[in-house]
């Protein structure tokens, strides 16, 4: 595979093709982490596995179109930036925590992070929406993919189907988000009393 | 909070990348005055943030599953790195020589038994089954029966899956299913397919292919799959010195 065709297959592709990205450069990327950081194995492993989220997620975004470098190059620098973070906050290499590096790197804006209990009660939220809800709102707003390949994978009547379902699926969850606003601030004025 | 139907819409699109140049005005004038607005847009901030959440918690969860299900043989490899090539080496013709001593010795077990001993059916690395999710679709259903063992149903959906459009991670899977139920002669057509109509995967086929062989009974072309493993790959050469061990 070159380069453009692993943007190209990370871009159209699922799971699989994250998968064929994370072996190719496994090897070679756990031994130098390991290496350049005096840290465990599965201390590297960790950070590859946030490393490759990245890769990901900067390509399904759109923010990753064309190398300038090696798919390789581009790895390395993602890890070297998130082990010097790490060093930076910490002062000596301790274990990441992956899922507080993924919101913190992917899904907050430095500028502008989301308020923390709002996000819980969404993620609350998120939890009760069901099937197929679920799997719609995550292709489109994390695997980014279009509506017409919305509708072909989840076998949708037609592409304005697929959009309509979507719009009501984030009804349905701004509904529930907003039944969790209700719930938690009766329990906090509950406890108030 | 209740907010108009209207400013859901524009919020919506907002989210969606689909605001034209008029409404982003419009959407930044409200987002700079209005608190109530700024409040509902704070909200499906945090919604989306939450789907992008789970949905990088689920691939975190993926990786982590790969790793875990990754060769023995790679492992040791990167818990104590070999660096000097010499010892490469050494490994590599010690594996080959294995092989080629498999090669020249006649099978003692049956190879019925050694096919038992050494079948382990390939995990769906493919599309793991999130846990608790239920399968919305044929595809998500198809793997999701590999993934709890019901490989009659795996292999049924699987092949009219792949009678529109073939995939070798499927394949690979259909493969595995037909060999656990025992139609032998159809997964020797999935592994050959997959051998040779695709590039990735092709290791898996010829081990399968060679353990496919083995259990009917065809042991010359099993030895011969499994020299060209031996040649090409350590991960099956360690496999066959096991394989040796059984026979002698």
């Amino acid at each position: 595979m070159n380069q453009e065709d692993i943007i190209h297959k990370i871009r159209t592709g699922g799971q699989r093709e994250l998968a064929l990205v994370y072996e190719e450069y496994r090897e070679e990327f756990l031994h130098w982490v390991a290496k350049e950081y005096n840290c465990s194995m599965d201390d590297s492993k960790d950070l590859y596995q946030v490393t490759i989220l990245i890769f990901y997620d900067n390509i399904r975004q759109g923010k990753l179109e064309h190398l300038v470098s090696s798919v390789k190059t581009y790895l390395f620098g993602i890890g070297k930036n998130i082990a010097k973070e790490n060093l930076r906050k910490e002062k000596r290499y301790v274990p990441i925590s992956k899922e507080k590096w993924l919101k913190e790197s992917l899904i907050d804006e430095p500028s502008d992070p989301i308020d923390e209990e709002s996000f819980l009660r969404a993620k609350s939220a998120l939890s009760k929406l069901g099937q197929p809800c679920q799997r719609l709102v995550e292709m489109f707003y994390y695997e980014k993919k279009s509506i017409p390949e919305i509708t072909e994978a989840l076998q949708y009547k037609n592409p304005e189907t697929a959009k309509n379902q979507k719009c009501k699926c984030m009804a349905r969850l701004r509904k529930l988000f907003e039944q969790e606003v209700v719930q938690n601030s009766t329990v906090i004025n509950h406890e108030s009393f | 909070m209740n907010h108009s139907e209207k400013d859901i819409a524009l919020v919506e699109k907002y989210f969606d990348a689909e605001l034209s140049d008029s409404e982003m005005n419009h959407f930044t004038m409200r987002l700079e005055s209005d608190q109530n607005f700024k409040t509902l847009v704070e909200h499906e901030k945090a919604i989306v943030g939450a789907i992008r959440h789970q949905g990088l918690t689920e691939n975190l969860q993926y990786l982590e599953a790969l790793e875990a299900n990754l060769g023995d043989s790679k492992r040791v490899q990167l818990q104590a790195p070999i660096k000097k090539w010499y010892y490469v080496a050494a490994a590599v013709t010690i594996g080959v020589l294995i092989v080629g001593k498999v090669l020249l010795n006649s099978f003692n077990e049956t190879p019925d038994k050694l096919f038992e001993a050494y079948f382990t059916p390939y995990p769906n690395m493919f599309e793991p089954t999130v846990r608790g999710n239920s399968a919305v679709n044929k595809r998500a259903q198809a793997f999701q029966a590999y993934d709890q063992g019901d490989y009659q149903n795996a292999a049924i959906l699987f092949t009219e899956l792949l009678s529109t459009k073939k995939e070798p991670g499927m394949l690979l899977l259909l493969g595995n299913a037909n060999l656990i139920l025992g139609n032998v002669e159809t997964a020797k057509a999935n592994f050959t397919v997959l051998n040779k109509d695709f590039d990735e995967l092709d290791i898996q086929s010829k081990w399968y292919l060679s353990l496919c062989y083995l259990k009917s009974g065809d042991i010359e072309r099993a030895r011969t799959m499994l020299k060209e493993l031996g040649k090409t790959e350590i991960t099956y050469a360690n496999k066959a010195k096991e394989l040796l061990d059984k026979v002698d």
